[in-house]
């Protein structure tokens, strides 16, 4: 019980303070975009900002169970909030990276439902462990019933754990959770190919047919970069493990918004400044 | 609230090895500079040598942090600091000398941020947070830099962009082989972040030692640039490739047989057991 109680308890509470300081500086990185590229970069800035929220909100959707769900003694899927979201989020963004040719609506939905796909994927594969290896049935502890199917949970769950397997309800967490982070992670990705392809043939002096690989992995390497900074952020809010949506720890989504809006700002303008800055030479 | 799980017991203090690490990572950058002074490729295993001795101080910040129950998963960590290090390694390349010191200040700004971020916004409060990840930022984005400099020979945005090849008598450009068109910095990334989030994984718990863990990270940092070293002979000429590819053997095999060794030393009782022998009338 000890390691159990070891966990850090990061407060659910939110902090007024701290929030209106993260919000007052995105609008500052905004504000710094618009005045050194008001035009592509500001627009590109905004698209990434909104595609970091929804990882990190899509993020909180995941059933996460780490160790604990490993020995049965815990529900979710038996990995970290970071390495699943990567997961999902990765698998979501090269599906829509195929598509990015045929505009930034359809490369979006493509995205979000290879991320989908991924965690469906996962999630069924992970019940097939669970219930035909493992020889657990899928209850959650937290909630007396599903709040989607409204079966009852007690009656499958374990003394002396917290609930095992994956639920349903999780179970449609995690592929909205691919969906989101999917969608998000092919927007950042989008946006900045764009931006890449517009910029840098002037930039570098070369034609467009030219920059297009290094347009496509500086913006790959910045979404992959991006999307794991929020994955990680959102693992520090989660602290650990979630059911999925009906979990109380997803409550505290507030401050994920806020949390990846500030990084996706800051890295984002990063990404911009690429393209305004003057290269120097060696 | 959080719970230290760990206390750092003798050894190197942690300032020491931050300082070494700064130190060592940026002279190592700097050394490979020589290859534009002396017009040649052979000075580019100073990168792979600067990415060894980052990695080595980046695993002992983990160890910093990831003493604190996060709740994440050591990974977390790595991903984590390559992500909010290849943004900022990726805009500090456009300042032709000036790059690594950019890059790691830029790097500090960025993780700075996300450690407040973590820390306020998101609740963690736990003390080593903020200066863990900045240290970390900085981490991965010098560690980027040391492969972007062990593979091209040169660590500026032209250099990692484009090619000159020889054809037929007339030197073309080209950008598709290169460090950033050839997306070899997604194979970078993962060997960094991979090499730093290993060590205190294996490592951890009643038995941890400094010694071992950091001569494991220098394992784990030359195994990774054996790797990158196989890479640079698509980029550089073949005998400067030979080069880094031979000292990242040496100091592998050297880094190895010392970890064997103090793993032998720490285990509590070590049996040489021979295989079980093929007994007659079985």
């Amino acid at each position: 019980m000890s390691a159990v109680a070891a966990k850090p308890q990061a407060g659910g509470a939110m902090n007024p303070t701290a929030m209106a300081v993260g919000v007052v500086l995105t609008l500052i990185l905004v504000g710094i975009c618009y005045a050194v590229s008001p035009a592509i970069g500001l627009t590109t800035l905004i698209a990434v900002i909104i595609g970091g929220v929804l990882i990190g909100f899509g993020t909180h959707f995941v059933p996460v169970g780490g160790a604990p769900a490993a020995m049965g003694q815990a529900p979710g899927i038996a990995t970290g909030v970071a390495m699943l979201a990567a997961g999902a989020g990765l698998a979501g963004l090269f599906g829509g990276a195929w598509a990015a040719d045929q505009g930034v609506v359809i490369a979006v939905v493509t995205g979000g439902i290879g991320g989908g796909l991924m965690m469906a994927i996962t999630c069924m594969m992970v019940n097939f462990v669970y219930v035909f290896g493992m020889g657990i049935p899928s209850a959650s502890g937290k909630v007396a019933k599903d709040p989607i199917t409204g079966d009852t949970q007690a009656e499958y769950k374990s003394q002396g754990t917290e609930g095992h397997g994956l639920p349903f309800i999780s179970f449609v967490g995690g592929v909205i959770g691919g969906i989101l982070g999917g969608a998000g992670g092919t927007l950042i990705y989008v946006a900045l190919l764009h931006l890449y392809k517009v910029a840098l043939p002037g930039m570098m002096g070369i034609t467009a047919a030219q920059v297009l690989t290094i347009a496509v992995s500086t913006a790959g390497m910045f979404a992959v970069g991006l999307f794991l900074v929020n994955a990680v952020l959102t693992a520090y809010n989660i602290t650990g493990t979630i059911e999925g949506p009906h979990d109380p720890k997803f409550k505290r989504w507030p401050r994920a918004i806020v949390a990846s809006a500030v990084a996706s700002a800051l890295c984002g303008l990063v990404a911009v400044l690429i393209v305004v800055l003057p290269t120097m030479p060696m | 609230m959080s719970v230290k799980v760990e206390v750092i017991e003798g050894g190197i203090p942690h300032n020491k090895i931050m300082i070494a690490g700064v130190i060592c990572t940026l002279l190592c950058i700097y050394l490979t500079y020589l290859n534009v002074v002396t017009k040649t490729e052979m000075f580019s295993f100073f990168g792979g040598l600067a990415v060894v001795a980052a990695l080595i101080w980046g695993s002992h910040t983990i160890k910093v942090l990831c003493s604190y129950g996060i709740g994440t998963g050591v990974p977390s960590a790595g991903m984590i600091a390559f992500g909010s290090g290849v943004i900022a390694m990726l805009l500090a390349t456009k300042f032709g000398i000036l790059a690594p010191i950019v890059a790691l200040v830029l790097a500090a700004i960025i993780g700075f941020i996300l450690g407040y971020v973590s820390n306020n916004i998101l609740n963690m409060k736990i003390p080593a947070m903020v200066q863990a990840l900045t240290e970390m930022a900085v981490v991965g984005a010098l560690s980027l830099m040391g492969f972007a400099a062990l593979i091209t020979g040169g660590f500026g945005f032209t250099g990692l962009t484009t090619k000159t090849v020889s054809y037929m008598g007339m030197s073309v450009m080209t950008h598709q082989e290169s460090f950033l068109g050839g997306c070899l910095i997604a194979v970078a990334f993962l060997l960094g972040s991979i090499a730093i989030q290993h060590p205190f994984n294996a490592t951890l718990g009643p038995g941890w030692k400094q010694d071992r863990m950091l001569m494991l990270t220098a394992e784990c940092g030359f195994l990774s640039m054996i790797v990158a070293a196989i890479m640079s002979f698509a980029l550089i000429s073949a005998s400067s490739a030979f080069i880094s590819l031979i000292i990242a053997i040496i100091g592998w095999a050297y880094t190895y047989s010392e970890y064997m060794n103090m793993s032998k030393r720490d285990a509590a009782a070590w049996l040489d057991s021979k295989p079980i022998p093929d007994v007659e009338g079985h």
